[in-house]
């Protein structure tokens, strides 16, 4: 086992550490080097979960894995009280710059790093109307974008979480991306943590129905959600077709609605059956529940919320926000031939380890090694737009909103990309 | 499950491998009832116990695959030992009026006639109030209820599967016993941890016959609860190996800082452990506690580990196997909160996964756990073979002794304990 001090003995007793910093130098094996572009970096922010896994390492397949590049610029566009991003230019020897363009440059005039990650996640940001806080990854995407321009060369860029809080915003992104040529792998660590079970749907099934069931804030978690039950979606016959249409429903109504048969319980029942934090009487003498059916939802979900997707093919799928009645976030679907739905835990390990941000920087690392996104942007892309329009839906009065923007169709990758191994 | 008679079957395991047989000798006949009737005899039922944990799921129902599914049966006698302040058991009677409270373990098993009356039963002797001996083990009266248990059974002429919570007796000529009992009179008989049934990350199990070299468990907990934990994680891996079990040949059983002398060694010839199996754990864990302020999730060097462990651990149990296998079990609480696996197979492959326990507000790992009781229940047999628990509990009084006798190597002929594992997995993945 390495220590931190011995690995860096190592790396510079073999010439690694030469490569540290924009100065760089010439290499016998060229190892990437990385501009972090972070809305801050503090002890469990984004960027520090993301970038120390670029500085230390992390688990991946049983090992402790030291990706083959360096962060060699960061550009943090807030300083909150316990920043770190001094510190740890300072340890690893990288710059902190005070533009986006200097980070990109690494101080120079040319584009000076492979490869770009765009953590804008936490941080002093307002809030709309709609509850979205205005994240400015659009606007730093754009001026990571006009730097590819200037200077004739692009690079590939993983951007946290969704792309942005406004559609037309996020869908330039994408649109800037295939235009410069260069690979965008955006998102949440749901679609690639550690699921229970470890299931993945076959592609071209043909799904009935899904639901989602999430917890947590608006709109970070639910956004969450929604990419994690997208993923699964996407892998129906045909790919994803696009959204015709959203509503988001609050309060009494969703219960009613599942009466109505608007969202199914049967499904409800086999996500919950896979939760592992059931609240209500659970806290009360840790008893299991058949919190589907036993008339306690109501009860203990104080707000609940559902997001209802209707797909271009005729898929419903739904998303309910359950905070109250459980604390971790469970899928299931029904597939065309199965007697039985089928049902998982998206399981996110707890802090601090966070060990959901290790699955997801073996993609980013993929994606800078091989020049290619593990999975399309378009995923991350039509929930952003559909996470848009649902906020949009609630503040017009929970009404059913037409969503011909998010005509947005795509393949998803053959292969299965969640943690496994 | 179906499998073909292998070297080492026991007589109970031969039979169940014949279907025809599978209720027969005194096990036979299990009433043409619809719903089979189970009793269950607990030390304490208060919230956490494993008795809430285990017959609350029983009585509740649990997740199972897509559903949440209630058991076809009915626990319908409870025995309960201890009654603290905070016992559950009046209010689950009152929830759960099928459920009927006897004084007496035998009254519990005949229902409060004078013939067996039950078609299964639970015996939870983990948690309650119970003394403890010199060497620091709790004395759970797990064998004086089993006896009493099979007492029914013979004086009745008919026994019914009966599933040991945990370890079957902190002595081992008792859990000997036990076993020696229900296969005399040819009774199912499943024992043991929660821990091999879990949900793995990643899903995987030791490949059947593979030839491993060294085996290595890390683990959060102390000695006497969680050591049995970490043996029977390991021994469900190792157990598949070629050739199946063959016993354990002697045991080392360290605590405080000879614990990281070992670890320091190296290697296994060294007096240690192999480090890399280590490591393996550590990247499994999902609950490693940083080396270093500030930093989330980083790799301890070997140096920093001693002062992230709590008081009550570091404890190592190392144990050579009679066909050479070496295993370790580390509980290093603090450093880790969950339990892990790493073995390195024949050729320098290493396998590594965690044993994942969902957090304690739940406790599902019991639900596979209780899949496996509620078949045996249904079936007449067990799922697996209860000689993994009889070699853990040897393996654990071993350790035990071990240390207590100042950390002195011990030689385990009495551990010569071969069996074959199920081909099939148990753990839950489905």
């Amino acid at each position: 086992m390495l220590s931190r001090r011995t690995f860096l003995e190592i790396a510079a007793a073999s010439g690694l550490a030469a490569h540290l910093g924009c100065a760089g130098g010439p290499s016998a094996k060229k190892r990437k080097k990385l501009a972090i572009i972070a809305s801050i970096w503090r002890y469990l922010s984004h960027a520090q979960h993301f970038g120390d896994r670029f500085l230390v390492g992390y688990p991946r397949k049983g090992r402790w894995h030291h990706p083959e590049m360096d962060v060699v610029s960061l550009y943090v566009d807030q300083k909150p009280e316990g920043d770190q991003s001094r510190a740890r230019a300072d340890e690893f020897g990288f710059q902190v710059y005070p533009t986006i363009q200097e980070a990109l440059r690494c101080g120079g005039d040319k584009l000076a790093v492979d490869a770009v990650l765009l953590i804008i996640e936490h941080g002093d940001y307002p809030r709309n109307a709609k509850g979205q806080v205005l994240y400015p990854r659009y606007e730093m995407f754009q001026q990571v974008v006009e730097v590819f321009e200037q200077d004739g060369r692009a690079v590939p860029v993983f951007n946290d979480k969704h792309l942005s809080y406004d559609t037309a915003k996020a869908k330039k992104m994408v649109a800037d991306s295939k235009r410069l040529g260069f690979p965008l792998l955006a998102g949440s660590s749901l679609p690639v943590t550690w699921r229970i079970p470890a299931i993945e749907f076959p592609l071209d099934c043909v799904i009935e129905e899904a639901l989602m069931v999430g917890v947590g804030s608006s709109d970070a978690s639910d956004y969450h959600a929604l990419e994690a039950m997208q993923c699964m979606v996407e892998r129906r016959r045909g790919g994803e077709s696009g959204v015709k249409s959203v509503q988001l429903i609050q309060g009494e109504a969703v219960w009613k609605a599942g009466e109505e048969g608007r969202w199914s319980r049967r499904l409800l029942e086999a996500a919950l059956a896979r939760s592992n934090k059931l609240l209500g009487d659970t806290l009360i003498d840790a008893r299991p529940q058949d919190l589907a059916n036993n008339g306690q939802l109501p009860k203990i979900v104080k707000e609940p919320a559902a997001y209802f997707i209707e797909h271009a093919d005729g898929l419903q799928s739904t998303l309910l926000m359950l905070n109250g009645g459980v604390q971790d976030r469970t899928f299931a679907a029904r597939l065309q031939g199965e007697p039985e739905p089928q049902s998982l835990l998206f399981q996110l390990p707890p802090i601090p380890n966070v060990t959901y941000s290790a699955c997801l920087a073996e993609k980013i690392e993929e994606m800078i090694e091989t020049g290619q996104a593990p999975f399309p942007a378009e995923r991350t892309l039509i929930v952003s737009g559909i996470l848009d329009h649902c906020l949009e839906s609630k503040v017009q009065g929970n009404r059913k909103l037409e969503t011909p923007e998010l005509q947005i169709s795509y393949r998803p990758p053959a292969g299965s990309h969640f943690c496994r191994a | 499950m179906p499998r073909a008679p292998l070297p080492g079957l026991s007589r109970r395991n031969f039979l169940s491998a014949a279907p025809l047989t599978a209720a027969g000798g005194m096990a036979a006949a299990v009433p043409s009832r619809k719903r089979p009737r189970i009793a269950a005899v607990v030390s304490e039922y208060r919230r956490y116990s494993h008795a809430q944990h285990i017959v609350d799921r029983f009585l509740w129902g649990y997740g199972w695959g897509n559903r949440h599914h209630r058991p076809p049966m009915d626990v319908v006698s409870v025995y309960v030992d201890q009654t603290p302040e905070n016992t559950l058991i009046h209010d689950r009677l009152r929830r759960f009026p099928k459920m009927k409270k006897y004084p007496t373990i035998a009254e519990a098993l005949t229902q409060g006639g004078s013939r067996l009356a039950v078609d299964g039963v639970l015996l939870i002797g983990e948690h309650g109030k119970y003394p403890k001996n010199e060497k620091g083990q709790t004395l759970y009266p797990r064998y004086e209820w089993f006896k009493e248990i099979t007492r029914v059974f013979r004086d009745s002429g008919r026994s019914v599967p009966v599933f040991n919570d945990k370890h079957l007796s902190w002595k081992w000529e008792w859990a000997k016993e036990m076993v020696d009992i229900s296969r005399e009179l040819d009774f199912a008989f499943l024992a043991g941890s929660s821990v091999p049934v879990t949900p793995r990350l990643p899903s995987i199990d030791m490949p059947l016959g593979v030839e491993i070299e060294e085996a290595l468990c890390l683990a959060v907990g102390g000695m006497d609860g969680y050591d049995i934990h970490a043996l029977e994680g390991l021994q469900c891996m190792v157990e598949r190996r070629r050739g199946g079990e063959t016993g354990a040949a002697s045991i080392h059983g360290l605590k405080g800082d000879p614990v990281y002398e070992a670890m320091n060694a190296g290697s296994w010839q060294a007096g240690g452990w192999d480090p890399e199996l280590f490591q393996a754990c550590l990247c499994r864990s999902h609950s490693l506690t940083p080396s270093r302020d500030g930093f989330n999730h980083v790799l301890p060097g070997l140096e920093e580990v001693p002062r992230l462990i709590s008081e009550r651990t570091p404890v190592a149990y190392r144990f050579e196997y009679l066909d050479g296998l070496k295993g370790t079990i580390l509980l290093m609480e603090g450093l880790v909160m969950d339990f892990t696996f790493a073995a390195r197979l024949k050729g320098g492959e290493v396998i590594s996964t965690q044993m994942f326990l969902p957090p304690r507000e739940v406790c599902n790992f019991f639900n596979p756990q209780c899949h496996h009781v509620e078949q045996m229940f249904l079936t007449g047999k067990a799922g697996y073979p209860v000689e993994r628990t009889l070699l853990t509990t040897g393996l654990t009084a071993a350790g035990v002794d071990s240390v207590w006798q100042g950390q002195k190597r011990l030689e385990t002929p009495h551990l010569d304990i071969r069996y074959q594992p199920t081909r099939e997995s148990t753990f839950w993945r489905s």
